[in-house]
């Protein structure tokens, strides 16, 4: 953080007029949060409000793509959803995945950031150099690892031949198939996650560290004592953002099918995620009446995880 | 400060990005500016320019979006949000039973279209094709796929079994002796005779009088007895190894030619080339295509040229449409990139039937081509949900049966699958 | 903590930088061979030569560099925009107390969980009464702010900037936006360079959308390198070639942002 030096004092601003400047606080007090935070809002009127309204009223219809008029369902696509099998599929492949990729992620970008906090050389190399999979446009992360998790030819499954452990079947199998999409996630996601971590661990002063060094206290008890409670907010932030993208996990599974550009998730939907069955039920099916109950409910899944993952956080960076 | 500086940079670049994007919009001349939307190659770009210095009012723009599937799903979202298609837009085989779906958002093309491009201009099946359950034609069929037999002559010879042009026509003259002949092959080799069972299903099916959905919409995928035999038959096949378990276009389909990972596969006209890149010069004349295809002919894929009622010049874009669907602008398309002609008059073009193949066996592909084109005598009648009763019902039911799930099992997630996308 | 670290936090770092550069290596490495090395059991390890022979096909096959200059600009301005907003928005919630914040607060959190992927149907109506179809501002706009910022800012700041700073500024006479100007900011850079590169990365790769809002002849990037698919035989060489070449830009802004996060260190602590 930078000292701050105070702007030097210009006579003017400071001369008593009587109640004016008094006055003139206290309003700029006031009126600059809402003018700071407005911009989001009224971006988001315009452009995100919208979207949402209209995704909540197409829900009660049955509205297919297209269509001028549509029959009103009432609560009728969200009983449909809440007895379809699909859906249910898609919330445990959705859960399963999330568990295999934002439990790892969370604690290996957070030790990648403690990692990359010391006095490295060449330390802008290392800390560029984990974010370097994000660079990786979309379309060459689905070459790549569809490349790489082949059944027949792919990478992986030659190591593993050699090895002596033999060929996984990645698309077939629903384990290994989570597994593999986890890692795709992973592989993008991490880094990014330890660059969050990294610049709030750069906000800890110092001195905080050397005194404790002082003290006797280890890197390790150093770590958990100053430097996790310190990180308390950022932590937070990276669970809440982990679970809502994770339960939103969407290009990944799609990317991954063998049926290029399926969203069928898989021969039997044994990876198809919430959000693949919410876009196959919108441009395949058809169904944007059912598709948009389909985000609704999903929405509110996320909140709940994501408030709960919240409480959890707060306890254990206590 | 350098922060100030950097945002006047950016806010001018901006500035400037959206003056340039600004200049190409609806100029205020009196030409009549027309968009078409396709994808892959259909080969229009020099037909365009044709066009446009044969009719000095009509200024035409291209949008060509490299895959099929971002251009329907585009499509499908502009259909949806009532603005924003192009006055002629492509459509794809494989999405035509959506799009007629949806009939009433296109125009029909024998009310406002040129009198010349009638009926006896096409393939009677492409023609009928094209039309909407109402009688509205809505597209001008462009190109087709007639399906071959493609085999590896090497590979059948390895297995002792007929590999010259007439000894196969024996082995593929119905499904039951291609069967069989698959399950000779596998005895004597261990390996594949085909590389998906999903396209041999989709070609057995494509040839029945009814499909997955009868002329009223229902759907019949439960009661069609033809539906339950091939199914049977596929997955017999299955059990006797004779499929190499690849997903067609994904990536290990690619490599399975180069790895010889299948000795046969059906091959449709635009699918020479694929094949070609995919197999490499080592294997050169080593694929062959015969014209014997098991229990007559077949089609996969092809497209239409539509014109949406959302186009503000649909006279002008139908006579634009039906000018690249003659039979002789079809022809140089054909030339310049390779869409095999609908057109009964570009079938018999000399420019095609001489065209060949020299990476094949048999170079002679034009003119056999043309004769399978002509084989298939009638459209089968596509319902609302076919395509993806085909792609993401039956394709994938039948993968799990490949990956190890019971023929029975498979039934069941096939039918209930196909209940489901019919709702 | 001025001593340098041991071995085994070097080991570690590179061990993890290799593995998750590693398939980014290899799609530099198909299209410096070709694509038979997609089948090879072994694969090479070493780049061939083939690379400049495949990128000069995709200059020539797609406009490149006005897609390229298209997406510096949409990203670009996506970046600045919201790391001015974001910071002005989370300096707020996190150090302003006003009526409501912790409502508006976790509302703007709140809309990260809906899915956006329907949202593009009633966006292009949207943006096609705006009369923005196929230009660049409807790329730009719908993404001028993000939650995502504003939340991130907010846990960084609440922490970074000591309120005694504030209110000692705060008493010296300066208005709030003067504050903003010389504590917020200086104490949000690196998170804000952070920011903003993420934000740059996350609009370049963007497909979907542009895919709709724009059209061929005003492409960005990704809808430039789509076209590298065209057909029914897919080149993965040529394919990997494009995308190679379109993270260059990318890799330059690293080393630009890079700086600011190890500057960020070197500024030293706050006296209290």
């Amino acid at each position: 953080m930078t000292l701050t030096r105070l702007p030097a004092r210009r006579p003017e601003a400071t001369a008593p007029v009587a109640g004016r400047p008094d006055r003139w606080a206290r309003l700029d007090l006031k009126v600059s949060p809402y003018v700071y935070v407005a911009p989001f809002f009224v971006v988001f009127a315009v452009v995100g409000l919208f979207p949402l309204l209209y995704t909540g009223y197409v829900s009660l219809f049955d509205w297919r793509l297209g269509d001028d008029t549509a029959k009103f369902l009432g609560a009728g696509n969200y009983t449909e959803l809440l007895t379809d099998p699909q859906f249910w599929n898609a919330l445990l492949n959705t859960i399963s995945i999330f568990l295999l990729s934002s439990v790892p992620q969370v604690i290996v970008a957070v030790a990648v950031a403690a990692l990359l906090n010391t006095n490295l050389r060449l330390r802008t190399g290392f800390r560029m150099g984990v974010l370097v999979p994000y660079v990786a446009s979309l379309v060459a992360v689905g070459i790549i690892f569809g490349n790489l998790f082949g059944v027949n030819y792919g990478l992986v499954n030659s190591l593993l031949d050699l090895v002596g452990i033999g060929r996984i079947d990645w698309q077939a199998n629903r384990l290994a198939s989570h597994i593999a999409i986890a890692t795709m996630v992973n592989w993008r996601w991490t880094g990014y996650n330890a660059l969050i971590v990294l610049a709030a661990m750069q906000a800890i002063p110092p001195e905080m560290n050397e005194a404790a060094m002082i003290d006797g206290a280890g890197p390790w008890r150093r770590f958990t004592s100053i430097t996790l409670p310190m990180l308390r907010p950022t932590i937070i932030f990276v669970v809440i953002t982990s679970t809502i993208g994770g339960l939103q996990i969407f290009t990944e599974p799609k990317l991954f099918s063998a049926m290029p550009g399926s969203d069928t998730g898989g021969s039997t939907g044994q990876f198809q995620t919430v959000t693949l069955y919410l876009y196959q039920s919108a441009f395949d099916n058809q169904r944007l009446g059912f598709a948009s109950a389909i985000a609704w409910v999903l929405f509110l899944v996320i909140v709940i995880a994501a408030v709960g993952n919240y409480f959890i956080t707060r306890r254990l960076a206590r | 400060m350098r922060q100030r500086l950097l945002a006047t940079a950016i806010a001018t670049a901006l500035l400037a990005g959206l003056v340039t994007a600004c200049g190409a919009g609806d100029a205020a001349d009196s030409k009549i500016h027309l968009t078409i939307a396709t994808f892959g190659e259909f080969g229009y770009e020099d037909l365009l320019k044709q066009y446009q210095t044969e009719h000095p009012n009509i200024v035409v723009t291209q949008h060509k979006v490299g895959q099929a599937a971002p251009h329907h799903k585009e499509l499908f979202t502009k259909l949806a949000a009532g603005s924003g298609l192009d006055d002629i837009e492509a459509i794809e085989e494989g999405y035509r039973a959506q799009v007629m779906a949806k009939s009433d958002k296109f125009n029909d093309l024998s009310k406002i279209g040129p009198a010349d491009a009638g009926p006896d201009r096409w393939l009677p099946w492409k023609y009928e094709a094209g039309k909407s359950k109402d009688g509205k034609l809505i597209g001008y069929g462009t190109d087709i796929g007639p399906l071959a037999m493609c085999y590896r002559t090497d590979m059948l010879q390895a297995a002792g079994l007929p590999s010259d042009p007439d000894g196969v026509k024996a082995l593929f003259a119905s499904w039951q002796t291609y069967f069989d002949a698959g399950k000779t092959y596998v005895q004597k080799t261990g390996k594949p005779w085909f590389d998906t069972s999903t396209q041999i299903f989709n070609a057995m099916h494509n040839q029945h009088d009814v499909g997955y959905f009868d002329q009223s919409d229902n759907l019949v995928v439960a009661s069609n007895p033809d539906i339950k035999k091939d199914w049977d038959a596929v997955t017999q096949a299955i059990a006797d190894k004779e499929s190499a378990k690849l997903v067609s276009f994904g990536n290990e389909w690619q490599a399975g030619f180069k790895t010889s990972a299948f000795a046969t596969t059906v091959c449709p006209a635009w699918m020479l080339g694929s094949i070609e890149q995919n197999s490499g010069p080592d294997n050169k004349g080593k694929w062959a295509v015969s014209s014997a295809f098991p229990d007559g002919g077949g089609n996969w894929g092809g497209s239409y040229l539509t014109v949406p009622l959302q186009s503000q010049h649909p006279k002008e874009a139908a006579e634009l449409a039906a000018w690249l669907t003659a039979p002789q602008q079809q022809i140089k398309a054909f030339v310049a990139k390779g869409p095999f002609p609908s057109q009964v008059q570009a079938l018999q073009s000399p420019e095609l039937q001489n065209t060949t193949n020299a990476y094949f066996a048999d170079p002679k592909t034009g003119a056999l081509y043309a004769e399978l084109a002509k084989k298939l005598t009638k459209a089968q009648y596509k319902g609302p949900a076919d395509g993806q009763i085909q792609d993401d019902v039956f394709a994938p039911a039948l993968q799990a049966v490949e990956q190890g799930k019971s023929a029975t099992d498979g039934w069941q997630q096939a039918v209930a699958g196909a209940q489901k996308a019919a709702k | 903590m001025s001593r340098r670290p041991g071995f085994l936090v070097y080991g570690l770092l590179v061990a993890f930088i290799l593995g998750s550069a590693f398939p980014i290596y290899w799609s530099f490495l198909v299209p410096s061979h070709g694509n038979d090395i997609l089948t090879d059991k072994v694969p090479p390890l070493l780049p061939g030569g083939n690379f400049f022979s495949n990128a000069r096909q995709v200059l020539d096959t797609i406009p490149f560099w006005h897609a390229l200059l298209n997406s510096v600009i949409v990203s670009g301005s996506v970046a600045l925009s919201v790391v001015v907003f974001s910071t002005l928005a989370g300096f707020a919630f996190a150090k302003l107390q006003f009526r409501g914040s912790n409502l508006l607060f976790v509302f703007v959190v709140l809309t990260m969980a809906v899915p956006t992927q329907l949202g593009i149907i009633p966006l292009y109506m949207a943006m096609a009464d705006f009369g923005w179809a196929g230009h660049l501002q409807a790329v730009i706009v719908p993404n001028l702010v993000s939650a995502f910022g504003v939340f991130w800012m907010r846990q960084y700041l609440a922490d970074a900037v000591p309120s005694e700073l504030i209110e000692a500024a705060r008493s010296d006479g300066c208005s709030m936006i003067r504050v903003f100007w010389h504590v917020a900011v200086p104490a949000a850079r690196p998170a804000a360079a952070m920011l903003g590169l993420f934000t740059f990365m996350q609009s370049w790769n963007d497909f979907l959308w542009p895919l709709i809002a724009l059209d061929q002849n005003n492409p960005t990037i990704q809808l430039a390198l789509e076209q590298l698919q065209a057909g029914y035989y897919v080149n993965y060489a040529l394919v990997l070639a494009g995308t190679t070449l379109a993270t260059i830009p990318i890799f330059l802004l690293f080393v630009a942002v890079g700086r600011q996060l190890v500057a960020g260190i070197m500024q030293g602590a706050v006296k209290g």
